[in-house]
């Protein structure tokens, strides 16, 4: 019997090691996470396009521009066309602009084009006139913030028609400078907000959010 | 272009989900994938974005199907610019919503990577300008020695007047048609008749009576959809008395139009030509004509009397046709409907159908004239010559024309004879019209942008007059010269056009038709029939329902499609009955030589084929078509592994030079035949192994016993107790509490076995739908195939009588599912919704599921299929999880529709009505044999059904609570004897 308690003690030891290293990995890290969970993402875009100042400070609707997320499981990604609406007027910040037109008024001379830095990037994708396009005028690459496994099929439209905020998935996005993965995604964290809604409703409305596996795998 | 258009840059370090599993153990492993970030993976939006185009959202076209002459409407749901998925387009007014498994196939055609992209000369790619420069110099040059541009049929008003006009530049210009499959016969016969060489559109649906002399009108025959939607309309028991046709077929082989027949008689082509011309003398007799010598005896006799009978009765509301190309027989069916006054109800040549145009006559004349050396101009389009005519010296006769062109879809065997040859675009991907019936016009117009560099005829011929337009071009001055003007109703010509765009078809005036019946035709018909010498074989050749004439054949679809009647994939072989081979002493799989007399020969394995007739040896067509080696690669590597072809050769043998010209037409049927065993054999592959619905003589019961698979039923019967053949009811006694409400919808499917031909247009929908790979040969073989609905065909040889039924089977969604106690990981489980889910990311593989599935529907995924060459992923449907190894899976009533039908309607504030959600397999089903909706609502088609005395569900008696029923399959016919179970 003496043997039998020896292995015994040698598991539980092994299993409290094992612990232990794993609380001591964690202290020099606060980055642990599961597969695929990529909370706290925020690459850096071919373009610093600032939603704090589009959505934040000028009060865009991010309908305006993700229009798809009414109709489509997709929210879509404005095309470049979308900028150019406003883009062809605006081409820099207001301060540098009236600054340009203070000086040429004082040099006594006509103000020139002020264009900053990240719209000219934007011009090299889509002139602003016939004159000013570009030879291969060629759609921008943004790199993919939120991105579900393929075997996951998420609706926008199903979650926006029924009432639920774009910001209770993807946070604040109207304070962010660049965007940032706020929520983990994980299939928990799905599954939790259909229960909530199923008991609570969303915004005092009742829905039925289903918790079938094919609701969102098939 | 297009948002969610996902680039994958492999960072070295990047390690996804899968792959992560694959090399570590999940617990420790999840520590140390957590630190690191996966691909990089990028979102390229539109520069600018097309109107009509949401990512993420479907968008249709009208447009109509290519894959073969018959132009059924199709509906092209497009993806991110690419289409995805083909439809019937239910207001067509000739396929009336439902499209063939040839149909939906034909979208796979679209991404195949080995069709023709440039234009080639002398072996070599060359530009358009290049060809043309050198096409145009050599047309100057030969042209006095003759022009002639020989085609498939052509029923495009648009196609028809280039040809016109480019004909009219040179004296010596002619344009022949012919068809592979051809029914040149039929149309000779109406100049004989009727004084005009027409087709005449068949109304089946108005025949009381149909005699079908071998025309596989359910199969193959003119225009299949057409037709089976017809049968069916004509075919409703819906009805008190029913309106029910009773349908007779003749026919040597078991073709699937036979395997649906409610009388079938088994008949070797000479006793076929003499049925036929004793009906004939009865009828001409009945009708006070004096007929002699047209009969000899023979053992038919009753039969043909009462068949006689019931036509005469039912004068102007039967139907006789037959598929043999034959001229005499086919006079013969003119007469017996012209006396009937079945012209103007059942057959229409005043709006005749063009969907058949060959002239086999116009054939020969040219075919003699290569022969002579007096063609100087061959241009080739959309035909196949080389390879489906029996003329073995054109390909060292194509040699000595001066010019040859080619116009294919791919460098096929009279393609890559030529000198020069032109890639013809996808029916998708290109503007194109028809009029498949008079006074129907269809527009095809293009659902991708195109993949190729191909051109039309059209344009092709138009360019080389000088003239340089689009094929869109083209049509739109047609439209406007030529059809607006035969219209009544719209005000403007942009407005005709697009409304025809939009519904992808117009309805305007048929060019009259002037025919008058010609008497003095009867003198034609005499009563020669040599008889072959006792034990001597009769060929018939018939078309494949799955490659059709080989112009299908590069399609792994149709492929691994099982044959509607023998269930037999990638292969042909000559079907040949049981006692024939028994007495030529030859098993399944043995290979024998089939020899004509004149030194013709193929070699071809034996298939037993129950219900043929014993003097017969049946040969599918469109087989052994050049390139399809390709398939060698196809299906999983693995150290058993057996290739679908060996390298080098091809998927079956070509039959084609067994056809035989006589008196001037095609003959596929009546060759005398020996058949020599080689001492080789093969292994035949079939994705059923037992035929019968009685139980083997193994399980040790009496044979006599049937099993509770298949109602079936006589209309005379049914007519006096409408739940005639029902099994006798077992009480079900279930420890099951009965705790699942299914409060909201509770999904169910209904499949009408009295409207279901077994035709297997919803297996191939099924596919394309759900992203089903094709596996190969070998895995079939192994019992691995992949398809979601199979359909089970049984024999019944009871009572000494022949007959046949089919049965879809798919997961039938029982609600006590055996497949979900067993499974020890959760992954197929039940829904609010009473669907059987099948959880791809939870499956660990165990396949006790599959095991223990009374109904053998599901399929597993023993490796990760190749899927064909890299081009055909873009016909995945992006909606639906492309299973990995590994898995399970298995029908899902096409949840992704459901889905996106319930939060279409949320989104639009409505309930989700009756028909909103329609599965793949019910929206492509010819015949409208499957129902699908919520059972839970009193109101819908569904629920109507499964009170009808006629519902059943398949092995309700084992307690599984199946979500899937069945009708009743009726047939007005004689009673059998059977014993029934107790």
């Amino acid at each position: 019997m003496n043997w039998l308690k020896s292995r015994l003690l040698t598991v539980i030891l092994g299993v409290a090691v094992l612990l232990a290293g794993s609380v001591f990995l964690t202290s020099f890290t606060n980055n642990i996470k599961l597969p695929d969970n990529h909370q706290g993402y925020e690459p850096v875009q071919p373009i610093a396009y600032s939603h704090r100042l589009h959505a934040g400070e000028l009060g865009i609707d991010c309908l305006h521009c993700h229009g798809g997320a009414e109709r489509s499981k997709n929210a879509g990604i404005p095309p470049v066309k979308t900028c150019m609406n406003c883009h062809k007027f605006v081409t820099a910040p207001w301060v540098d602009v009236k600054a340009e037109g203070d000086l040429a008024d004082k040099e006594k001379r006509k103000s020139r084009e002020i264009i900053s830095p990240e719209l000219k990037k934007l011009f090299e994708h889509m002139g602003r006139d016939s004159a000013s396009a570009p030879a291969n005028p060629a759609p921008i690459e943004w790199v993919r913030v939120h991105n579900l496994p393929a075997h996951v099929y998420f609706n926008h439209s199903a979650h926006v028609n029924a009432g639920v905020s774009c910001q209770k998935c993807h946070g604040a996005v109207e304070t962010m400078e660049r965007v940032r993965q706020v929520s983990d995604l994980s299939m928990g964290w799905c599954v939790n907000c259909h229960r909530e809604a199923n008991v609570f409703g969303i915004s005092g409305t009742k829905v039925q959010a289903s918790t079938d596996c094919v609701t969102c795998h098939h | 272009m297009s948002h969610e258009h996902h680039h994958h840059e492999d960072e070295p370090t990047g390690l996804d989900r899968r792959s992560f599993l694959k090399m570590a153990g999940f617990s420790f492993g999840a520590f140390l994938a957590g630190c690191r970030e996966g691909k990089l993976e990028k979102a390229i939006p539109f520069l600018i974005q097309p109107e009509e185009v949401t990512p993420g959202l479907a968008y249709w076209y009208s447009t109509t199907c290519g894959g073969c002459n018959a132009a059924c409407g199709i509906l092209a749901k497009n993806r991110d610019g690419r289409p995805v998925k083909l439809e019937g387009n239910s207001d067509h007014s000739l396929s009336r919503g439902g499209l063939c498994a040839i149909g939906q196939a034909s979208l796979l055609g679209l991404y195949d990577s080995q069709r023709l992209r440039n234009p080639v000369a002398h072996g070599k790619q060359v530009t358009w300008n290049e060809l043309d420069a050198a096409v145009r110099a050599a047309l100057e040059r030969h042209s006095s020695a003759g022009v002639r541009i020989l085609t498939g049929t052509v029923n495009s008003p648009t196609t028809l007047s280039v040809i016109n006009r480019f004909l009219a530049r040179y004296s010596n210009a002619q344009h022949i048609q012919y068809d592979a499959i051809s029914y040149s016969a039929i149309l000779d016969a109406h100049t004989i008749s009727h004084g005009v060489r027409v087709l005449p559109r068949y109304h089946i649906e108005k025949a009381k009576t149909i005699v079908s002399f071998a025309a596989d009108f359910l199969g193959s025959w003119i225009s299949p959809v057409e037709f089976t939607s017809a049968y069916r309309k004509g075919r409703s028991l819906n009805e008190t008395p029913p309106i029910f046709s009773q349908h007779i077929q003749f026919e040597s082989a078991l073709s699937l139009t036979g395997s649906n027949a409610d009388i079938r008689v088994a008949v070797s082509p000479q006793e076929m030509q003499l049925c036929l011309r004793h009906l004939m003398e009865i009828i001409l007799r009945k009708a006070g004509q004096s007929v002699t010598g047209l009969t000899v005896e023979n053992s038919f006799a009753d039969r043909i009397a009462s068949i006689a009978e019931k036509l005469w009765a039912g004068r102007g509301e039967s139907l006789v046709i037959c598929g043999v190309n034959d001229r005499k027989m086919q006079l013969m069916v003119n007469l017996i409907n012209e006396i009937l006054g079945n012209y103007g109800t059942t057959l229409d040549i005043r709006r005749p159908s063009q969907q058949a145009q060959g002239n086999d006559a116009g054939l020969k004349s040219l075919l003699d004239e290569i022969d002579e050396g007096k063609v100087g101009v061959l241009i080739t389009a959309g035909c196949n010559p080389l390879y489906d005519l029996p003329a073995p010296d054109l390909a060292a006769q194509l040699l000595t024309i001066p010019l040859t062109v080619a116009m294919s879809d791919r460098l096929d065997e009279t393609a890559s004879a030529a000198q020069f040859a032109c890639p013809l675009p996808h029916p998708l991907e290109g503007w194109n019209d028809a009029e498949p019936v008079a006074g129907i016009v269809a527009i095809t117009q293009p659902v991708i942008q195109s993949l190729s560099n191909g051109r039309s005829l059209a344009e092709s011929l138009n360019c080389w007059m000088g003239e340089k337009k689009s094929a869109y071009e083209l049509i739109r001055e047609e439209w406007n010269a030529n059809i607006f003007k035969r219209t009544s109703g719209a005000s403007t010509f942009d407005e005709f056009w697009n409304t025809a765009v939009m519904a992808g078809f117009a309805q305007v005036n048929p060019l009259p038709v002037k025919s008058s019946f010609n008497q003095s035709s009867f003198a034609s018909v005499s009563s020669d029939t040599a008889f072959p010498a006792a034990g001597s074989l009769m060929l018939v050749l018939h078309p494949s329902l799955a490659t059709f004439d080989g112009r299908h054949a590069h399609n792994p679809w149709l492929q691994e499609l099982p044959d509607p009647v023998t269930k037999i994939v990638w292969d042909n072989y000559a079907s040949i009955s049981k006692s024939t081979a028994q007495r030529l002493n030859v098993a399944e799989g043995d290979v024998v030589a089939v020899n004509a007399g004149d030194g013709t020969r193929v070699e071809l394995p034996v298939h037993i084929q129950p219900g043929q007739h014993d003097g017969v040896v049946a040969i599918a067509l469109g087989y052994g078509r050049k390139g399809t080696d390709r398939f060698s690669d196809i299906g999983p590597k693995w150290i058993q592994s057996r290739p679908t072809v060996e390298k080098g050769n091809l998927v079956g043998i070509n039959a084609a030079p067994m056809i035989a010209f006589v008196n001037g037409t095609l003959q596929y049927t009546g060759r005398s035949v020996t058949l020599a065993p080689t001492g080789r054999s093969v292994e035949l592959v079939s994705t059923q192994e037992y035929d019968s619905l009685y139980n083997p003589d193994l399980l040790g019961k009496p044979t006599t016993e049937r099993r509770p698979i298949v109602q079936e039923t006589t209309l005379a019967a049914y007519s006096k107790d409408p739940s005639a053949g029902s099994f006798h009811k077992h009480e079900i006694v279930s420890m099951w509490s009965d705790d699942h409400k299914y409060a909201g919808h509770h999904w169910g499917m209904v499949i009408d076995l009295t409207a279901c031909t077994g035709c297997s247009a919803c297996v191939v929908s099924c596919q394309a739908e759900n992203n089903i790979p094709v596996v190969g040969r070998d895995e079939v073989r192994r019992n691995r195939e992949m398809t979601w609905i199979r359909i089970d065909r049984y024999y019944d040889e009871s009572d000494g009588k022949f007959s046949v039924a089919h049965q879809p089977m798919m997961c039938q969604h029982c609600g006590n599912a055996p497949c979900e106690t067993v499974c020890p990981v959760l992954a197929t489980v039940h829904n609010e919704e009473g669907l059987n889910q099948q959880v791809y990311n939870r499956c660990v593989g165990t396949r006790y599921c599959a095991n223990n599935c009374p109904y053998k529907i599901r399929r597993f995924n023993w490796f990760h299929y190749y899927r064909g060459d890299d081009m055909q992923r873009m016909v995945l449907n992006p909606d639906v999880t492309v299973r990995d190894r590994g898995v399970m899976e298995k029908c899902s009533f096409c949840i992704q529709r459901i889905q996106l039908a319930k939060i279409e309607a949320k989104r639009d504030g409505r309930p989700l009505k009756d028909g909103d959600v329609q599965p793949a397999c019910a929206q492509s089903c010819p015949a409208s044999a499957i129902t699908f909706g919520d059972m839970n609502d009193s109101g819908s088609r569904i629920a109507k059904l499964m009170k009808n005395p006629r519902y059943y569900r398949v092995l309700e008696e084992i307690g599984v609570n199946p979500s899937v029923g069945y009708m009743t399959l009726v047939h007005d016919r004689e009673e059998k004897k059977e014993v029934t179970h107790g």
